[in-house]
């Protein structure tokens, strides 16, 4: 019963974050902002679409301005994965998502500069954004030998709720093999590489379609879901172990497959993925790479100064729509990531780890187990997530269970691997526990030794008592 | 209240984690030293002879040292608990 309470005891208050966080944050559009230069570099060369603006703010109006908003159309809402703002100095500015009153189709986030900007001044700031899935294979079913194409739909001005004096794009693809693209003057197009603009005084909102059509055959590897389970002992290691489904969302595979063709030809198969490199912390020891049959002996270890590189190859190459799953794990000692003062313990850990690179994690949930008898649990994550009910996990010499604080979130980039911070109580005593209990267990089999040879189950009198 | 990150101080094990096999032959070794000396007593001694006191001594005695060899035998295999 108590912890039924407990459970809708938090429920509630979680509720209560998510209205105060959905009521909070009105903005208004200032109309002092002028974006005085845009120049943005749109990178489609991989499975992701990645845009980096700099943008020279102005203050056109009388009284100095404090922050500036920054918007996405509704077409790409569902497809943006991570926003963030450096200043002139390469600072990370605080950004927070926020709605304004009229636009109720466009999302916006709040940038709070570090400096104000005087009326009549400028300061530059970079904007970086990652879109998932934002590149559609054109046409959506290949055969083996084929090339994939896939077809880049953007916004060819910056969508902003501020008036653009002056605006360039760079379209970089890493291929000449462009099929088709918007022209819309004044354009130049060099090796693997598109320019648009300059294009001046475009109007706050201007939509106007961008559409590339080109050869990418960079990995298109989705991860549908990845399972990160974090375990921490106080004996002196933390076990991480990630259970990983990985799709290829690229061009669907059409006809048939020849393993013939695909090993006689080392250029066979363009679009498949054949293996790919993931990285570990440095420290990463005992490492497991399996799957439900077993080991997969496909894969190649190497230890570098910095990381630990896997090269993963699955049990068969991975063409259009195709899938696989398997579970990594290793260990990695505690005083890496394990920090404490007294009985206060802090854990400080990636919230997700590298699994490729330009990877698209459709949906992460991270879990970390504690030592049993972990109290008084806070976790700090530098992103909002969606945080699941508590549970317990039992496992060898437990009694009550370890407490596990398990959170969820969608859509998920490189740009996510931050650290999370972990704090709780945990009496150092409490470590005795687990050698005790075997203790005891045994010491509970000699007391029914030492019973059972006193029992006497003879049916007639021993010798013994005859004679005295 | 919370401590900030700079005034704590990395953790590691209460015991060096290179020493779980020696712990374990050491503590394991004499565990069962003294749980075959406590059996080989509890079958060799008659109604009279048997002394309840040594039994609870032997037995602790076997018990304790068993005990935590067989942690460090877990922990030496890499059954972190």
């Amino acid at each position: 019963m108590p912890a039924m309470g407990k459970m809708r005891f938090c429920l509630i208050l979680l509720l209560h974050i998510v209205i105060i966080c959905k009521s909070a944050n009105v903005d208004t559009i200032s109309s002092d902002v002028k974006f005085k230069n845009v120049d943005r570099t749109i990178d489609i060369a991989s499975q992701l679409v990645k845009i980096t603006s700099k943008i020279t703010l102005e203050n056109s109006g009388k009284s100095p301005v404090k922050s500036f908003l920054l918007a996405v159309e509704a077409s790409a809402q569902s497809k943006i994965a991570h926003i963030s703002v450096k200043d002139a100095n390469n600072k990370d500015l605080r950004v927070t998502e926020t709605t304004v009153q009229g636009y109720n189709n466009v999302k916006f986030w709040r940038v709070e500069l570090k400096e104000t900007i005087n009326a009549a001044s400028t300061a530059a700031v970079t904007a970086e954004s990652v879109f998932t899935k934002a590149l559609q294979p054109y046409p959506t079913a290949i055969g083996q030998q084929e090339d994939q194409l896939v077809k880049y739909n953007g916004n060819l001005y910056i969508y902003t709720p501020y008036q653009v004096m002056s605006q360039k794009s760079n379209i970089i693809m890493n291929t000449k093999n462009i099929e088709s693209f918007t022209k819309v003057k004044p354009f130049s197009q060099q090796d693997g590489a598109i320019q648009y603009g300059p294009y001046s005084n475009i109007e706050p909102f201007t939509e106007k379609e961008l559409s590339v059509h080109y050869k990418n055959n960079s990995p298109f590897l989705t991860v549908t879901r990845v399972e990160r389970l974090i375990e921490v002992s106080h004996w002196g290691n933390i076990a991480v172990e990630e259970i990983i489904e990985v799709e290829h969302t690229g061009a669907k595979l059409k006809g048939p497959f020849s393993r013939y063709d695909y090993q006689q030809d080392h250029h066979s198969g363009p679009a498949s993925v054949r293996s790919y490199k993931t990285l570990l912390p440095a420290s990463a020891s005992d490492v497991y790479y399996r799957d439900t049959n077993g080991n997969i002996s496909t894969s190649n270890m190497k230890v570098k100064k910095d990381s630990v590189e896997l090269d993963l190859r699955p049990r068969y190459p991975l063409f259009g729509g195709w899938r696989t799953h398997y579970t990594l794990g290793y260990n990695v000692p505690s005083y890496e990531y394990l920090y404490h003062s007294g009985n206060e313990y802090l854990l400080k850990m990636r919230v997700v780890d590298h699994i490729f690179d330009d990877m698209q994690v459709d949906e992460l949930v991270t879990k970390i187990i504690l030592p049993e008898g972990s109290v008084n649990i806070k976790i700090n994550v530098p992103y909002p997530v969606t945080r699941l009910p508590d549970s317990l996990h039992y496992t060898y010499l437990d009694t009550k269970g370890r407490p596990v604080i398990t959170f969820t979130k969608a859509n998920v980039v490189e740009n996510h691997i931050q650290d999370f911070q972990l704090r709780y109580t945990f009496p150092r005593l409490l470590m005795l526990q687990e050698p005790l209990l075997v203790v005891g267990f045994l010491y509970t089999l000699f007391l029914c030794v030492i019973i059972y040879v006193r029992l006497d189950f003879s049916i007639h009198k021993s010798e013994h008592q005859h004679k005295e | 209240m919370s401590l900030e990150i700079e005034s704590m101080v990395r953790y590691a094990s209460p015991i060096n984690p290179a020493v779980f096999p020696h712990l374990t032959l050491l503590l394991l070794g004499i565990g069962i030293f003294f749980t075959a000396w406590f059996f080989v007593y509890e079958v060799t001694s008659t109604k009279l002879s048997r002394d309840l006191f040594k039994e609870l001594l032997l037995s602790l005695v076997a018990a304790l040292f068993s005990g935590f060899g067989i942690l460090f035998l877990l922990l030496w295999v890499g059954i972190y608990v």
